[in-house]
């Protein structure tokens, strides 16, 4: 694992498309030196690396498909209801090209 | 006392003798709602109350819900009421369709008083990072004390009298903590026995429909009505739902409990250890067979960090459509990313974002390996050290709590065994998709104090008789604030 840094915690924080204060960073690296231990600790427990990583606490097998009923999608309207920033029936963004 | 302060099985008895009509019982229940000061709600929902009441016709004798009067929290879907699960990225959101359960409750003609405020999106335990600020326990009037969380406004609304349940959700203990400290029964049924869909995700894996009670039997009522496959929620079970009320008031002899030494070793509070020991005799007394059992204090006491780990990393990605565009405000910004960095740095607290960078960073493809497989390994050697407990024994059993509602001045030490043991063994429960009840034990200091028990899955019939046979024990069915009991430990 790398040394945590402010520099990766801040490059993290981008990844995630938010941004937070410097006093916020300072925070979060105490969080994480007591995460790290623990995070140690469990590397310490024996035999690990013989169990396959659990996604899900039970297999869920769908082997039947459902009737296909018709149904009446969100018009227009409905699916823009929630958006901020909206123009001509669209959501309305920054240009992305010149 | 009011009959609003009954339970559900006789809050109806009560609407079918006409000893109370179900109009008076909602207003009631609003008026309750009003008045409270806990900062329970994002939303009292009195409208859509009273259109509900208005269409709700004559009393109907077998069906235990009709009239009775409940809460959401705040991060179940509601067709045409705001959302936000106590965020500010989601100011303003109105969803465009129901939740299955909401869907259930309304078609058993239960009716919604609230929708109550939660930790932010569910991630939390104290019930004081919700966008409304910090929620208070209902016990302590002078509002020291937390109720926990997340799904803290739930817990309020019942344990306050302003219904007989709620509904919250519970991806690491956030329905079975806060009832272990509010005094209530907090039933997380098996992974997949209750529909997800509307349920706003936090981490998949883990996230359980869960919800309050003040009795095993209403508990049980409510577990017949929400169960079931959901053609909308791939992950539900097709399993049979049971007839769950069946299951109160069978006997509990020869039902094998194995006491989780390793929790028990951990809790420094003589109170807790003391009743505790002996509801244990009191079991005994009615036929369960009752061991101690060492589970292992390393895999318990790594069950905290194994959670943060994979709770924080499928968070990041469940929660990467918060970018208020498509819902929630709007900022502006001179490219697409940084309308979404200017949504996501305005929208999230603090505490949000640390956990989305726990999640970030491991996931990182230097550091999975480390941090979230490891954590998902581990979580595969915890699961299957439980099932090996429960080869030979129907529950693990354990204080659900190391003592009673802490202070909101009161800080952990977050390494001690009895923070990450005593404090956090609930997730066990998450980890295994086992069902898991927490019900009174008795009080400390004018709190409560709650026990746990967590079964095998799909055993949730059994789960509701020991329960039930456990209220016989504490003498603590029926409990609130207002409806005070008699402790018998």
């Amino acid at each position: 694992m790398e040394k945590i840094t402010l520099e990766l915690l801040k490059d993290a924080a981008h990844r995630m498309m938010f941004d937070m204060s410097e006093s916020e960073y300072e925070t979060l690296l105490g969080e994480f030196a007591t995460l790290t231990k623990q995070m140690e600790a469990i590397g310490k427990i024996g035999g690990l690396d013989e169990y396959e990583p659990m996604t899900f606490p039970f297999d869920v097998t769908v082997d039947c498909l459902r009737e296909d009923v018709p149904e009446k999608p969100l018009d227009k309207e409905e699916a823009l209801a929630n958006a901020g920033s909206k123009l001509d029936g669209q959501i309305k963004l920054p240009k992305v090209v010149g | 006392m009011h009959i609003l302060d009954l339970t559900i099985l006789e809050i109806h008895q009560a609407l079918v003798e006409k000893r109370i009509t179900a109009k008076e019982l909602v207003l009631e229940s609003l008026r309750r709602a009003k008045e409270n000061k806990d900062n329970a709600f994002e939303m009292i929902t009195e409208e859509e109350a009273l259109r509900q009441l208005s269409e709700l016709g004559e009393v109907e004798e077998d069906n235990p819900l009709w009239g009775i009067p409940f809460c959401l929290k705040d991060n179940f879907s509601t067709k045409g009421m705001e959302t936000t699960a106590s965020s500010n990225v989601l100011n303003g959101y109105t969803p465009l369709y129901d939740a299955t359960v909401y869907q259930k409750l309304r078609e058993k003609k239960a009716i919604l008083v609230g929708k109550t405020t939660l930790d932010e999106l569910a991630m939390g335990g104290s019930g004081t990072t919700g966008h409304k600020g910090k929620t208070y326990n209902p016990w302590d009037s002078s509002h020291t004390r937390q109720v926990g969380g997340s799904s803290c406004g739930s817990a309020v609304a019942v344990s306050s009298g302003i219904v007989p349940f709620a509904l919250g959700s519970d991806t690491g203990d956030s329905v079975r903590k806060p009832a272990s400290l509010a005094g209530l029964v907090g039933m997380k049924p098996s992974w997949g026995r209750i529909s997800r869909y509307g349920l706003f995700p936090f981490a998949p894996s883990l996230d359980h429909v869960a919800y309050f009670t003040r009795s095993a039997a209403d508990s049980a009522i409510l577990l017949s009505v929400l169960s079931g496959r959901d053609e909308h929620d791939a992950t539900s079970s097709f399993k049979p739902v049971e007839d769950y009320p069946s299951y109160i008031g069978k006997p509990i002899a020869g039902m094998k409990i194995a006491v989780l030494n390793d929790v028990v070793n951990t809790i420094s509070d003589k109170v807790v250890l003391d009743k505790f020991n002996k509801s244990l005799t009191e079991l005994e007394k009615l036929g369960a067979k009752v061991d101690r059992v060492d589970f292992s204090p390393e895999l318990l006491g790594a069950i905290y960090a194994a959670y943060m780990v994979i709770s924080c990393a499928e968070a990041t990605s469940n929660d990467a459509n918060l970018d208020g565009i498509k819902f929630g405000p709007y900022l502006g910004g001179n490219t697409y990313q940084e309308v979404m960095s200017n949504a996501r740095t305005a929208g999230f607290s603090e505490l949000i974002k640390r956990r989305f960078v726990i999640g970030s960073f491991s996931l990182m493809a230097e550091n999975q390996d480390v941090l979230f497989r490891r954590a998902q390994r581990l979580r595969a050697k915890i699961v299957e050290r439980a099932n090996q407990v429960f080869e030979e024994y129907d529950f693990i059993f354990a204080p659900a709590a190391p003592s009673i509602a802490p202070l909101f001045s009161g800080n952990s030490d977050r390494l001690s065994d009895e923070y990450l043991i005593a404090d956090n063994h609930l997730a066990l429960g998450n980890f295994g998709g086992f069902p898991s009840l927490t019900l009174p034990l008795g009080f400390e200091d004018g709190m409560p104090l709650g026990v746990n028990f967590t079964g095998r899955p799909f055993e949730e019939g059994k789960l509701l008789a020991m329960a039930e046979a456990f209220e016989s024990v504490s003498g603590l069915s029926g409990l609130s604030v207002i409806n005070r009991k008699g402790e018998k430990l």
